[in-house]
């Protein structure tokens, strides 16, 4: 079953409410939600830790601020890209809205490029996740945010192929690109919390 | 629009893409199905080996072998498991939420369908390694289904690596198969429903189901966390649950509670939308207080969250914790409560018509409301500091589970049957299987209540060490017995479900005569479903309306009411 | 769909200069000799702000019904709760 044959099919099951949301966009938003219990578990845990354990300043100092600025600079443009993608798809110029997810998908590369340039390093200088309690906090939190930067950009890439090649728009399939793009924001979003929690504090 | 439907509506042509890898919910429905009692049969086995083992320590177990202190503890790690992860949640919400969803609200399929697939083969992955850490060197976890730390983290205590590991993957993906099948399952719900099935018109199946799985999704995600931070104490180095490391094992119980509870409602809720569906039924009487139902049901999910700590009374948190725990514990035994009563009002001064399904519903109600009243001292710090930990808990617990997921998930068996495979079960193998089942579960746990009151503890693997066990000796005899009895008096079970599946009397539309929409249709629905997308007119529970010319109006009987002439 | 159709690039741009000067702003914040407590809060505060723009302005929360409110608030509350009930364990008594 295409996802056309279902939009039609949402259409003609109307419940007669008032406008019921997208099946597309309800599953992401919900997905979200169960996402958020993760990081929001995995964030809280961690700020209790450290506050309960003296503050781990020593153990902090050896992250370095200005990678992680930088990188929180390349993912907020990421979102940027992400939004210029779908306004795009929206007001139909699918040409530009590839070219937008192609910068996306670009972006989250350079992320995850800049991420392993520190995790080189840190390892190198004997950093790891034993090294100590902020050190187990730092891989798990980043570790767990690069695997769902990865998930999105594999997800992104393939609308890009898709918009090149047109499957996406002649399918219908345009508004996953919205899909994709609430997930990539919420990822965004998680990584705004970390850069302070583990670069600022 | 009716070609777009058309136009879906050709069942795929390969078998692979049938029967295999199919999108369609009902054949996923009956995948499920399939694998949850697959898996009993280990549930079942471990269950006969921990019971032999308890009634006879020193004894070699038929069929088996000897049991020793280093794999009984595996023992009951894998019984937990496999029945409330492969079992109970597969069962209910993978089987009969998927088959019942889509029909009970009118629509042709899931909002989602290749994901739902997707889902299926998840747990089918999840299931294998489950059974794959069985056979690993070092043999399967053995921290218990609530694998606390230290003694799940520090693989000297238990000697298992491989096996934890495995658990830990296999739990983590049994949980993502289910975050998406609920995902599924409220889109479905919020969106596909027919025109005039507003929400207050679904049935309660519905409604349960949709708890539960919005109740699952927002519980799992603290535990999905805490099992990374374990698998990582234990590949790689790091303390998060280790006290020599720097880390809190406390942290892993609150993390495994917070979802650990919600959870055994997400289990409990859809196995009462069953009964709450076979009961009106067979009472031919509309259940009781549908909408209080209904806000009981949400009062419940979101109870669920606020308890967690009462299986921690005696961990050693901080005991200021206790008190609100307990009144929240409490609070929340007040909406089932409220289901339970509407359960007994809705069978009350009813026209019974005592089938096997019928049987199961009322059996299943009968032996939650033990579960139910000794949650009760489990919950209340005070009690529980004495109780905890003794086999109190085992029988409470299977009192509250063993009803919703068998009680309650044959009883959906023998009702739908007939919309799933088109063939009649047959009633009297029915009613045996019942009179087994709901003697022998009894005769389990009645005496292990005792022993409990008396200070039985829990988890060891014979009871020798203590003098004051002794005398206790004989209960746990009669325990056994019983065991093996309920696990042979499922085999009519098994015969009537095989054989009826090609000798059965073939299924009529609605051979109960109910009125929800799944028996709209033909026994099995056709692919697609309903012919012609269904309109609904009025509530699910209209039973014995007076002044109808017969004791059931169907949902989509148009207003005013005319007699659909029932064939059979 | 048609909460989203009226915002032109440029308004999305804007949001994204935004956000860039808070990050300045909160690395600043980081940088300059100000005092602990008045760092964190000011950090905290300002990555608070980016978020919210990042939800209401990219994921158009701002503009949607109030069922995906509820959707992305629950989760927010329960995480909260949590957290606040593992204090008395994890901040008071290691």
């Amino acid at each position: 079953m295409s996802n056309s044959t279902l939009a039609a099919h949402t259409a003609t099951f109307d419940t007669g409410s008032a406008a019921s949301l997208p099946s597309g966009k309800a599953g992401v938003w919900w997905f979200l939600a169960s996402e958020i219990m993760v990081f929001g578990g995995l964030i809280g845990t961690y700020i209790l830790f450290r506050v309960a354990h003296g503050g781990w300043a020593e153990q902090a100092s050896h992250v370095s601020w200005r990678l992680g600025a930088t990188n929180t600079l390349v993912l907020v443009t990421s979102s940027l890209t992400m939004i210029l993608a779908l306004n795009a798809s929206r007001t139909g110029r699918h040409q530009r809205a590839a070219h937008f997810l192609l910068l996306t998908v670009l972006l989250g590369l350079t992320f995850l490029g800049i991420k392993s340039i520190e995790y080189t390093r840190e390892i190198r200088e004997g950093f790891v996740p034993s090294s100590g309690m902020f050190w187990s906090f730092y891989y798990i939190m980043t570790g767990l945010h690069g695997l769902h930067i990865t998930g999105g950009i594999i997800f992104n890439a393939i609308l890009y192929f898709g918009a090149t090649r047109g499957t996406l728009w002649s399918g219908g399939h345009g508004n996953r690109i919205e899909f994709a793009g609430l997930y990539w924001h919420f990822v965004d979003v998680v990584w705004i919390f970390l850069f302070p929690l583990l670069y600022l504090s | 629009m009716d070609t777009a439907i058309a136009h879906a509506h050709q069942p795929p042509a390969s078998f692979l893409r049938r029967y295999v890898f199919s999108i369609d919910h009902k054949v996923i429905a009956k995948q499920y199905l399939t694998l949850s009692l697959a898996m009993a049969l280990i549930g079942g086995f471990t269950a006969y080996l921990i019971r032999w083992q308890l009634a006879w320590p020193e004894t070699d177990i038929p069929g088996w072998g000897p049991i020793g202190p280093d794999n009984y503890d595996a023992l009951i790690t894998m019984h937990g498991t496999v029945m409330i992860f492969f079992v109970a949640m597969p069962f209910l919400l993978g089987g009969f939420g998927n088959f019942l969803i889509p029909l009970m609200i009118g629509a042709d399929d899931m909002a989602f369908p290749r994901l739902n697939m997707t889902s299926f083969w998840m747990l089918f992955t999840a299931s294998s390694l489950i059974v794959a850490s069985m056979f690993v060197p070092g043999g399967p976890a053995a921290a218990g289904w609530t694998s606390y730390a230290p003694l799940s983290d520090n693989p000297i205590y238990t000697g298992v690596t491989w096996g934890q590991n495995l658990w830990i993957l296999a739990v983590a993906l049994e949980f993502a198969s289910f975050l998406m099948g609920g995902i599924n399952f409220l889109v479905t719900a919020l969106n596909l429903r027919a025109p005039g099935m507003t929400l207050w018109r679904m049935p309660l199946m519905v409604w349960m189901e949709l708890t539960a799985a919005v109740v699952f999704l927002l519980s799992v995600g603290p535990l999905v966390a805490g099992a990374l931070m374990l698998l990582m104490d234990r590949t790689l180095g790091t303390g998060f649950f280790r006290p020599d490391r720097g880390g809190d094992p406390l942290l892993w119980e609150h993390l495994f509670w917070f979802f650990g509870h919600p959870e055994v409602y997400v289990v409990a809720l859809p196995g009462f939308g069953i009964m709450l569906e076979v009961l009106p039924v067979f009472s031919r009487k509309p259940v009781f207080g549908y909408r209080m139902m209904v806000w009981s049901t949400l009062a419940a999910g979101l109870l669920s969250f606020l308890v967690w700590a009462h299986h921690m009374f005696v961990s050693g948190m901080d005991p200021r914790l206790a008190t609100p725990f307990s009144v929240t514990t409490i609070l929340i035994s007040v909406p089932f409560a409220v289901l339970v009563f509407a359960m007994i009002a809705t069978v009350w001064g009813g026209s019974i018509q005592f089938t096997s399904a019928m049987w199961f519903a009322l059996g299943g109600l009968a032996t939650f409301m033990i579960g139910g009243v000794t949650g009760i001292f489990l919950g209340s710090a005070t009690t529980d500091i004495f109780l905890h930990g003794t086999y109190f808990v085992v029988a409470h617990f299977h009192y509250t589970l063993f009803p919703v997921t068998f009680f309650g998930g044959f009883a959906g068996v023998y009702y739908w049957y007939p919309k799933m495979f088109g063939r009649m079960m047959n009633e009297v193998l029915g009613k045996i299987h019942f009179l087994f089942t709901f003697i022998f579960f009894n005769a389990i746990f009645i005496p292990l209540f005792i022993t409990g009151l008396r200070g039985n503890p829990r988890r060891l693997y014979e009871m020798s060490n203590y003098d004051f066990l002794k005398p206790m000796q004989s209960l746990h005899v009669i325990a056994t017995i019983a065991t093996i009895g309920l696990l042979l008096g499922q085999l009519p079970f098994v015969a009537n479900f095989v054989l009826s599946m090609f000798f059965g009397k073939k299924a009529q539309d609605n051979p109960w005569h109910a009125n929800t929409l799944e028996w709209a249709t033909s026994s099995p629905p056709p692919f697609g479903n309903f012919a012609e997308p269904p309109t609904v007119y009025r509530d699910p529970y209209e039973y014995s309306v007076p002044g109808a010319s017969q004791d059931w109006i169907a949902q989509t009987a148009p207003e005013p009411f005319i007699t659909t002439v029932a064939a059979d | 769909m048609s909460s989203t159709t009226e915002h032109s690039d440029f308004d999305y741009v804007l949001i994204w200069v935004w956000l860039v000067a808070l990050l300045g702003a909160g690395t600043l914040a980081f940088l300059l000799p100000i005092g602990k407590g008045a760092a964190l809060a000011v950090i905290f505060g300002i990555a608070m702000v980016k978020a919210s723009l990042v939800v209401r302005d990219y994921m158009h929360l701002k503009s949607e019904r109030l069922l995906i409110y509820v959707i992305a608030a629950l989760p927010l509350i329960l995480a909260l709760g949590l957290a606040l009930v593992l204090i008395p364990d994890i901040v008071y008594h290691r």
